[in-house]
């Protein structure tokens, strides 16, 4: 009997846990994938902004376009979590 | 209010002898938006030529010239002075014939010394510095040169050297290295030197001065003690050249720039031997004062008349004209790009909706608390720029909308209030368990009950968010219908408005086709309606005909643009991130008070000792950088997220901006008199 409850109760968290490595995984995969999008834009965009500084506006826009990705990742994560 | 301020095109003719008289006053109304001359071969204009400047522009420059120089010697500039009283034209104008030119010669003479006494002070640091390595030799320096049979070698190395020559060798070591000086035969020279590079030796020069080094490094820094008291009498001199004429500098520099920019005017019209002629814009409400001012000062001889205009689109200046709430706003929209004159001007929705984004995200009393405070502290600091009120504008209103998100979501720097939150929690349980009991009685033992008695809503929250969604991307939809309907022509014209519609149908047409099959909170559940042909029912078959209708409508625009269909999905789910990037911030501030107060103060309150009262504090310092990170982190994503929502998702679906500036011909007088 006791050996079963702990059993239940080890699936549990196993599964709480499992929840919390997907949502991170979740995170911090679409982190990196944001990071390496933005990564040659940003490049791109200091250098354009530096010739001319009415091309921000545009720049900025440019920059934070692959932002997507990890907000994406962070929504997903939050639904694991929460839902 | 949704429209650019209305303008009118003048042109205003008249002989040469008015030139001056209209020049002036055009300037002091400060209204006309010039539209330069550029000379074309066309009828219309034959015969006329770009103008020459006024009689004493090159005076004016060469004044310009020499007052900026001093200046930026000086250090000074318009805004450091102060604009409680103003200079009389008269004055001035007397002042710079009679002053200027002693004020500069003597500044100058000032300068020219000062910089020759700056070389020679630098000219002793770098002999001390040649010296420096020699304060410890045997002898002094001029034993070290001047034989016929023996040379001497000087130098650094990291370890003591040996060569295989005859020699005679002197070494002293220090912290970084060893100073090693060689005395060797001439024949033998070149071979110690290239032993001496196995040594990793770098040479140094044998400085050519008479008597010990650290003597002569004395006399040296003497005369730079010396040098450097005249300079400071030189900086005092010109502080109180300074002090004496900064105003009256500057109120000039004020004036010279006006004249200057009134004398090469002429540059800018199109004249021919006896007459100039120039069209430009004014706001049409200011169209009968340019009419009766220039009548006054020419006495009637000027012919002055309002044009035709041909192409709204693009010809127009563009001056904002919004009510105050949306002044701030204006920023991002020049940030952008600037409206064109027919387009309709988003900086009063963009007014409401970025600061309701921004609260949405950042929704707590503390950091809004902190905000405002820092946006109404620095306002003083940037008075002066237009920019920087503007920016300051917006901190204030995004950090009301804060705080009052901060009261509805029961938030203050990551604690909950003693109020349940209004409608949607977004209260979170960090380091939670699983169920609700186990987590209620976990927050309690970490005095965050208040977190874990309230529900969590974050799935509604993000349906909320999508809803804000569509609806703004709706707006920018029918906002897009609206702008071609005024900016595009011919058949152009109903096929960008139809593609608009189709985009909207499409957009639409898959949610209510969502809704028919999946049951969503916060959304209309159509999941019970019968099914109708082949198990699919009404509103799913609505769904997919709006959406086929839609794509069939972007396509006749141009099918290339199907490509980008799936971005409706994409753009509508992006507004999640005001609940996601809020999120983050609530967790941040909760895990800072986690750490700091359940983990750090309060186990030492319980048992308090003296290692403990150091802990408290050590608590506090945490607490506080990590709500200073957050806070600035907050602003941040608070700040930008919004502003892309609305670049990218927003914006893209009807602005095309690309306006010229409304830049009137005058200036604002700051520090002379108005007549």
């Amino acid at each position: 009997m006791a050996a079963e409850l702990m059993t239940v109760e080890v699936a549990t968290a196993t599964a709480a846990g499992m929840k919390a490595i997907g949502a991170g995984i979740a995170v911090g995969l679409t982190g990196i994938a944001s990071g390496i999008g933005e990564m040659a834009i940003g490049s791109a965009a200091v250098g354009a902004v530096a010739e001319n500084k009415d091309m921000f506006g545009l720049a900025l826009v440019f920059t934070v376009l692959p932002e997507t990705i990890v907000i994406f990742g962070l929504v997903v994560a939050l639904l694991i979590m929460f839902q | 209010m949704f429209h650019p301020e209305s303008m009118s095109r003048l042109l205003i003719v008249a002989s040469k002898q008015q030139l001056e008289p209209v020049i002036t006053e055009l300037y002091q109304m400060n209204i006309f938006h010039i539209d330069d001359y550029i000379e074309k071969e066309d009828d219309e204009w034959e015969g006329f030529r770009i103008g020459m400047p006024l009689a004493g522009a090159d005076v004016s420059s060469a004044a310009l010239v020499k007052i900026r120089s001093i200046a930026s010697a000086f250090g000074i500039s318009k805004d450091t002075v102060s604009d409680s009283e103003r200079s009389s034209i008269l004055e001035l104008k007397r002042r710079i014939e009679e002053d200027l030119p002693d004020i500069a010669e003597e500044v100058e003479k000032l300068l020219a010394s000062r910089n020759k006494l700056e070389s020679e002070t630098k000219e002793y640091e770098q002999k001390i510095d040649s010296l420096r390595p020699f304060t410890d030799t045997p002898a002094p320096l001029e034993l070290l040169r001047g034989f016929d049979t023996i040379s001497f070698i000087a130098g650094y190395a990291k370890e003591p050297v040996n060569v295989s020559v005859p020699h005679e060798k002197w070494e002293s070591s220090s912290k970084t290295a060893n100073l090693t000086i060689l005395v060797v035969k001439n024949s033998d020279v070149s071979t110690a030197e290239k032993e001496l590079l196995d040594f990793q030796f770098q040479k140094i020069q044998i400085p050519q001065e008479t008597g010990p080094a650290s003597q002569i490094i004395q006399e040296c820094e003497q005369k730079i003690e010396e040098l450097k008291k005249k300079i400071a009498g030189i900086s005092a001199q010109m502080e109180t050249i300074k002090n004496r004429h900064e105003f009256f500098l500057m109120s000039s520099e004020e004036f010279l720039t006006g004249s200057v920019e009134q004398a090469e005017a002429p540059l800018r019209f199109a004249t021919s031997e006896h007459a100039f002629s120039l069209t430009g814009w004014v706001p049409s409400s200011k169209v009968s004062k340019v009419f009766e001012n220039l009548d006054r000062v020419c006495a009637g001889k000027v012919y002055i008349s309002e044009l035709e205009v041909e192409d709204y689109n693009e010809m127009p200046p563009v001056e904002y004209q919004n009510p105050d709430i949306a002044k701030p706003t204006q920023l991002f929209l020049d940030l952008y790009s600037r409206p064109r004159y027919t387009e309709l001007d988003p900086s009063l929705v963009m007014s409401i909706l970025y600061p309701f984004m921004f609260g949405l995200i950042l929704g707590d009393i503390g950091y809004g608390l902190v905000l405002l405070v820092v946006a109404l502290g620095l306002r003083s600091f940037v008075k002066d720029s237009e920019a920087g009120t503007q920016l300051l504008g917006i901190v204030r209103n995004c950090s009301i909308s804060s705080i009052i998100f901060g009261v509805l979501f029961s938030e203050f720097l990551g604690f909950s209030l003693p109020w349940q939150p209004f409608w949607l929690s977004r209260h979170i349980n960090i380091g939670g368990s699983g169920t609700a009991e186990h987590a209620l009685e976990e927050a309690t033992t970490h005095g965050m009950a208040a977190a874990a008695e309230h529900a969590t809503h974050i799935p509604e929250l993000l349906v909320l968010s999508i809803w804000i969604g569509i609806f703004h991307i709706t707006l920018g939809r029918l906002w897009g219908v609206r702008n071609s309907a005024v900016m595009d022509h011919g058949h152009h014209r109903s096929l960008k408005m139809f593609s608009h519609v189709g985009w909207l149908l499409v957009m639409w047409g898959i949610l209510i086709a969502i809704w028919s099959f999946a049951a969503i909170p916060l959304m209309p559940d159509l999941t019970g309606s019968p099914a109708i042909i082949a198990g699919m029912n009404a509103p799913l078959i609505i769904g997919i005909i709006l959406a086929v209708i839609g794509l069939l409508l972007i396509a006749r625009e141009n099918p290339l643009d199907l490509m980008e269909v799936p971005t409706i999905i994409s753009n509508v789910l992006s507004y999640t991130r005001l609940i996601a990037v809020g999120l983050s911030s609530i967790a941040i501030a909760m895990v800072t008070n986690y750490i700091a107060i359940d983990m750090i103060i309060s186990p030492q309150l319980k048992s308090l000792s003296i290692f403990g009262i150091v802990l408290v504090f050590v608590g506090i310092v945490v607490f506080i950088i990590g709500h200073i990170g957050n806070t600035a982190l907050g602003a941040l994503g608070g700040g930008l997220h919004p502003l892309r929502l609305h670049y990218v998702e927003f914006f893209t679906k009807f602005y095309r901006g690309g306006g010229r500036k409304y830049t009137p011909f005058g200036m604002v007088r700051r520090l002379i008199e108005q007549n």
